[in-house]
């Protein structure tokens, strides 16, 4: 009732007609900022040194639109793994099985303890380890040594330099930090739905991985998109750190060096900026929406949010 | 009683009427003791109303009857089925996870807070069970649970979200989902507890017309009148629906009896104290 005689306006003869609140201050901060933003734009135009048609010129050479497909595919591809990896240590993590939680313990503090820099040169350089990666029977030369006959249970191999590139290198490093970090994000997703559910899961003989796959995560969804989206960001700009493996495919490697070989190092800089500033906005914008799709169906109305959501709320003041 | 063969399941009860029997069930969280020996026999077909103060662990026992909670000593038996162990040799043995999700399909339980599940329809709620943990084909579930949703009066809110409905209309959601499972026993925790005071009525009229089996059902659903544990606050329930009623306090069963006689004339002190502050 009183928002339909908002909309319609108010009746003539009570209408209130009264001197708005001044704010002089918004005006002060406008004509300040106006200043700040004409210096800035002044510098960038008159400093020699930003090049812009240069920039302009590398910006979208083949060379480094070739980078930023590779800094795209590494996001995507560390992402992918680093989710899925995430959700089946979070589901680890709380278990039961104290060796599941265990090994999930482990991993989440290893790798979260390492600077993603230092892992993916670390991963980089395990060549110097292992010539060749093989898979096949464990201790194998061992027990054949012991047993005094030559035993090679080998099964296949690879040489290392095949398989260990870069751009491998790169993305196990970055793919097995992010688990780490998808895995506490899932966890705590998990963790946020009411115990109520996974109790009326049971009450009805279903399984605990029923009770995960069916009950549990479509829940926890809601709460573990939007820091999944923060972490597709962090990682867009994380596999800049690639460049120094080095990936010499990927975008930010390109960039320096075009700078480094034309010894015009400050537009390319700029030009870095542009391609990251872009493609994280091409992502927010992808997060926007998948977030007002997940979180459909709540809040919906005031009877459907006092019905649904907060029952703990009311049962717990009644019973209390 | 005859010899039970070497690997043929146990029945672990020599009395195979009963579908509930508790032989002094202890029960503890940490170092506080919540069940102190809780001695009770459901029959098959009864309504047996259990009342108490909060903290009474009226609430704890009936989580225990389908092992939502492990009790700490004493013997729980379902259907002549030994809750969450295995006895043989006189040593208890604990169930796997898988044999007592078993044990709990043929145990409804409708819960205080409903516990629906908010990301499925009233439909999908009620479906999701018989589908997922007894594999009956979709399409038989789902007419089933048309009539469930109808006998309980929703059958034009089957494609609703939980959210988009009351909460008594929610609570009959949780019911009809409970029955989908075709339980052999139903525990009602507080069902109405967290409603408000109009929408009662209609959740109690479903469980009244559960428990006398007048359900409309066609298919044998609790056709001659569930049996069923309530833990309630509503006493006109009790003693109207109720065959026998049991009054707990301090972890114990200090009185039991007809509701009305128990209602009406308390034997013992604690009774009659707790009953004057609720009637």
């Amino acid at each position: 009732m009183t928002t339909a005689t908002q909309e319609k306006g108010p009746a003539p003869e009570t209408a209130i007609k009264a001197v708005p609140v001044r704010h002089p201050g918004r005006w002060v901060a406008v004509v300040v900022i106006l200043v700040l933003v004409a210096m800035f734009v002044n510098m960038l135009i008159t400093n020699k040194h930003f090049d812009w048609p240069f920039m302009f010129d590398n910006m979208f050479s083949p060379p480094i639109l070739h980078g930023a497909l590779t800094t795209v595919g590494l996001t995507v591809s560390s992402m992918l793994i680093g989710v899925v990896l995430g959700v089946i240590l979070a589901v680890m993590r709380l278990s039961t099985n104290p060796i599941l939680s265990g090994v999930s313990w482990l991993f989440t503090w290893f790798f979260r303890a390492m600077p993603r820099i230092v892992l993916m040169i670390v991963f980089g350089n395990m060549g110097i380890l292992y010539a060749r990666l093989e898979i096949g029977f464990p201790f194998d030369t061992q027990i054949g040594h012991l047993l005094g006959v030559d035993f090679h249970g080998r099964l296949f191999g690879v040489d290392a330099p095949t398989l260990l590139t870069g751009f491998m290198a790169a993305l196990i490093g970055l793919a097995l930090s992010e688990a780490a970090y998808m895995a506490e994000i899932v966890r705590a997703g998990i963790q946020s739905i009411d115990e109520g559910q996974s109790e009326a899961a049971s009450a009805l003989g279903m399984s605990r991985g029923q009770t995960m796959r069916r009950v549990v995560l479509p829940q926890a969804m809601r709460v573990i998109i939007p820091p999944t989206g923060n972490e597709t960001i962090s990682m867009l700009k994380d596999t800049a750190l690639a460049a120094y493996v080095p990936v010499n495919s990927e975008l930010f490697f390109q960039i320096q060096a075009v700078g480094t070989r034309t010894f015009n190092v400050f537009p390319m800089l700029v030009s870095a900026c542009l391609w990251y500033l872009a493609m994280s906005s091409v992502l927010m914008i992808g997060q926007h929406f998948l977030e007002r799709r997940f979180s459909r169906g709540h809040g919906r109305t005031a009877r459907g949010g006092a019905a649904g959501m907060p029952t703990g709320v009311e049962g717990g003041s009644l019973s209390a | 009683m005859p010899e039970t063969p070497a690997f043929a399941e146990p029945v672990d009860t020599p009395s195979g009427s009963d579908i509930v029997r508790a032989e002094a069930v202890h029960k503890s969280f940490g170092r506080l003791e919540v069940l102190k020996g809780i001695d009770m026999t459901v029959m098959p077909g009864e309504v047996k109303c259990i009342i108490g103060p909060s903290g009474s662990g009226k609430s704890t026992f009936l989580r225990c009857i389908n092992h939502l909670e492990k009790i700490n000593a004493g013997r729980l038996y379902v259907n002549g089925h030994l809750v969450g162990y295995r006895e043989r040799a006189g040593k208890l043995y604990e169930l796997r996870d898988h044999e007592v999700a078993a044990q709990r399909r043929d145990i409804g339980m409708v819960f205080q807070q409903f516990n629906l599940f908010p990301h499925m329809t009233a439909m999908e709620n009620v479906m999701e069970a018989p589908i997922r943990v007894k594999r009956e084909p979709k399409q038989e579930v789902r007419e089933r649970a048309g009539e469930l949703l109808n006998q309980v009066g929703l059958g034009d809110k089957l494609r609703n979200y939980p959210s988009q409905l009351s909460g008594g209309q929610q609570q009959r959601v949780a019911i009809a989902r409970a029955l989908a499972m075709r339980p052999s026993l139903m525990l009602f925790d507080e069902p109405t507890s967290a409603l408000d005071p109009e929408l009662v009525g209609e959740v109690l009229d479903v469980m009244r017309r559960l428990a006398t089996g007048d359900t409309g059902a066609t298919d044998g659903v609790a056709a001659s009148g569930m049996t069923m544990v309530v833990v309630t606050h509503e006493m006109g329930f009790a003693r109207e629906a109720g065959d026998s009623l049991v009054f707990m306090d301090g972890g114990v069963v200090v009185e039991e009896g007809a509701p009305r006689e128990v209602l009406a004339n308390p034997k013992q002190e604690r009774t009659q104290a707790f009953l004057s502050k609720v009637l």
